[in-house]
């Protein structure tokens, strides 16, 4: 697996995108769509650049653009087994080698990122180019919290954002997820999600970040955190369980990229305590009723812990980056032993992401910076790593 | 005179105690009567059903033996054959826990199918011969029957129970309710009760005192429930309008609102 980086400034050369690029766009309002659309333009001005899009398409406006008709799926906030089945089909379709897939919000992207992607597939042996997205430090923490520390720990890759709604896609890559979407769409769960960087690391295809700068999210309806997160785990918590042979075995991180920047957008100032009061009475009250459940999961030692972070106040409520590593490890343990039921299980993580969020703003209302927090935390988890691959061989283990 | 009253006295005396001896002797004898029969027909009534106990026994244990011979050769067969790696190939599903790998899976259904006949077989043969057994009590069989239904009601209640409870109370958490505990509680209650009923129902006990008295319990936890809801949410809103008039800002008396993942709001969970 490689992670390079194109050299911030200097624009890679554009590959004949007529070659075989397929761009796939998400449903989006019109207003959006435009903009998206005049993005590709900008991005592809001479060429015939093939372009799937679901409801009416528009014509006559965009003369580079050869629009076809995508299959309906269902508005999501992400991109779904659906999407992925639809891109495939289409490329094998059209003869195309490689798909640009547009999930929503694509229209914050600009159009040098926009050539950036489908460069990195078309132009170079990279089967799956993923965004670096430039976001304000609060800003999507599920992924700062869960998703990304335990893709870095268990499958060894340093992509920041591992559930990314825009992707570049090899054919081969393409199939590979067609392939592993198909298992949803088969028993009608198309609207799940996949994990393109667990697959592609699986079947050894190469990976590439790309800096594409902010992304600006619409708000979307249902985007509730106690529906979207027991979504988010559950999924990502099978996925790891479908490919434990892969991720038990050692592999070494790859060097970190340095021409990816860090995020720059700075988040307007307000009030770390305010803000966190809801997540620590959120946390508190868990604490108080959902003892019984988590003593299921968590050992003893995690289950102390928490009984001292209940009980601190909240400028000092922080939560350890290995407590936080123990406790989502426990919580997949329990996902795969099938401990409690699991959507009791994943609804119980809840208060406990919130108490980290807490305890991530509390850190860096201090000074700290995030992205360091960050990546301590993703430090934990690969320390914890042992601890993961022991209790899954061996789970009746004893655990204090 | 006096000796002939004595006599006559006497005479009395004894024609009593000897009617009385064997009035006794009468009652202890219908009473031996009595046991002697019942105990002839208890023990006729057990040889009448012992072939078919025995018979229920035997096929019972000969269909587990049979389960547990076959369980063990499908399990050998299915690890030489590889079947969890070829199915794991097939489904793209690289590992299996190894007490809920396929192959565990497939010899431990041989195995209760197994038993699941044998019980089949000697149900039907202990039915056979209590058809025979005309000195049964008619009503035991169905009642025993409705024991084992009465039973299965009570597992799959206490399990629902249980379930809705910890499902109530995981939500109720998760919507920041500082009543969850007691909303979980009163859903548990109200199953078990539910069920209780249902059993009670199914055994045919208590009649119209079982109903009458399910209706005022669950109708009794409901109205708690609700007012215990009511009350609280009053409570939630009247603080909320009260900070709200306030303009105060202050957050120490208000139970917080759940975080969402708002355009305008600095903190993003997505």
């Amino acid at each position: 697996m490689t992670t390079a980086d194109p050299i911030p400034g200097i624009a890679a050369p554009s590959a004949r995108p007529s070659a075989g690029l397929l761009v796939l766009l998400a449903a989006m309002t019109p207003e959006h769509l435009e903009h998206v659309l005049a993005n590709l333009t900008a991005a592809f001005p001479t060429e015939g650049l093939l372009v799937a899009m679901q409801g009416a398409l528009p014509a006559g406006s965009y003369p580079s653009l050869r629009m076809i008709a995508a299959p309906a799926t269902n508005p999501s906030w992400t991109l779904t087994a659906a999407d992925f089945v639809n891109a495939c089909q289409l490329a094998e379709k059209n003869g195309s080698s490689s798909i640009l897939m547009l999930g929503p919000s694509s229209s914050s992207l600009d159009s040098a990122a926009l050539r950036d992607l489908a460069n990195a597939v078309l132009a170079t042996p990279t089967d799956l180019a993923v965004p670096f997205y430039n976001l304000p430090p609060r800003t999507g923490l599920v992924n700062s919290a869960i998703l990304y520390p335990l893709t870095r720990a268990l499958f060894a890759s340093r992509v920041r954002f591992p559930l990314a709604v825009h992707l570049g896609l090899s054919l081969r890559m393409a199939q590979s997820l067609a392939g592993a979407a198909h298992r949803f769409t088969s028993s009608n769960q198309a609207e799940m999600p996949l994990w393109p960087i667990n697959e592609a690391t699986v079947a050894g295809f190469t990976i590439d970040q790309l800096d594409v700068g902010p992304r600006f999210q619409s708000q979307h309806t249902g985007l509730d955190l106690n529906t979207i997160l027991p979504l988010l785990t559950g999924t990502l918590f099978a996925d790891i369980d479908a490919k434990a042979a892969f991720w038990q075995r050692f592999r070494p991180l790859p060097p970190a990229q340095n021409a990816l920047p860090m995020p720059m957008l700075q988040a307007p100032p307000t009030d770390a305590a305010a803000e966190i009061a809801p997540m620590i009475y959120a946390f508190r009250l868990a604490y108080t009723n959902l003892q019984e459940v988590w003593s299921l999961v968590l050992p003893p030692s995690s289950l102390l812990a928490l009984k001292r972070l209940s009980a601190t106040d909240g400028a000092a409520f922080q939560m350890s980056d290995s407590l936080w590593a123990r406790i989502v490890y426990d919580f997949l343990l329990a996902y795969r032993l099938r401990t409690i039921n699991r959507g009791h299980l994943l609804g119980a993580l809840i208060p406990l992401y919130l108490a980290w969020v807490a305890s991530h703003i509390n850190i860096t209302a201090f000074g700290a910076d995030p992205e360091s927090h960050i990546e301590a935390v993703a430090a934990a988890f690969e320390a914890d790593k042992a601890y993961l691959v022991s209790r899954w061989r061996w789970p009746d283990r004893f655990n204090p | 005179m006096q000796n002939v009253l004595a006599t006559m006295l006497q005479s009395d005396t004894n024609q009593a105690s000897q009617s009385l001896y064997t009035g006794n002797n009468s009652i202890w004898r219908h009473m031996s009567d009595a046991l002697h029969e019942s105990i002839y027909r208890v023990l006729s009534l057990l040889i009448s059903i012992l072939p078919g106990i025995l018979a229920f026994l035997v096929a019972l244990a000969i269909l587990t033996l049979i389960g547990m011979v076959l369980s063990a050769l499908l399990r050998r067969g299915l690890t030489a054959a590889r079947f969890d790696d070829r199915l794991a190939r097939s489904r793209g599903n690289a590992e299996w826990a190894p007490s809920t790998s396929p192959t565990a899976l497939i010899a431990r259904a041989s195995f209760w199918a197994c038993v699941l006949i044998g019980l089949i077989i000697g149900v039907s043969a202990f039915d056979a011969s209590y058809a025979t057994a005309a000195a049964l009590p008619s009503s035991l069989l169905p009642y025993l029957a409705r024991i084992v239904g009465a039973a299965f009601l009570l597992i799959a209640g206490n399990l629902s129970a249980r379930f809705l409870a910890r499902s109530v109370l995981i939500g109720a958490v998760n919507m920041q309710l500082q009543y969850a505990r007691f909303l979980s509680l009163g859903i548990k209650w109200l199953v078990l009760v539910l069920t209780g009923a249902m059993v009670l129902d199914h055994l045919q006990i208590g009649g119209n005192v079982v109903e009458l008295a399910f209706g005022i319990l669950f109708g009794g936890i409901v109205l708690t429930l609700a007012l215990a809801v009511g009350l609280g949410s009053r409570d939630l809103v009247s603080r909320s309008l009260e900070s709200h008039a306030e303009h105060s800002g202050e957050h120490s008396a208000k139970p917080p609102a759940a975080p969402t993942a708002g355009p305008d709001e600095s903190i993003r969970h997505f």
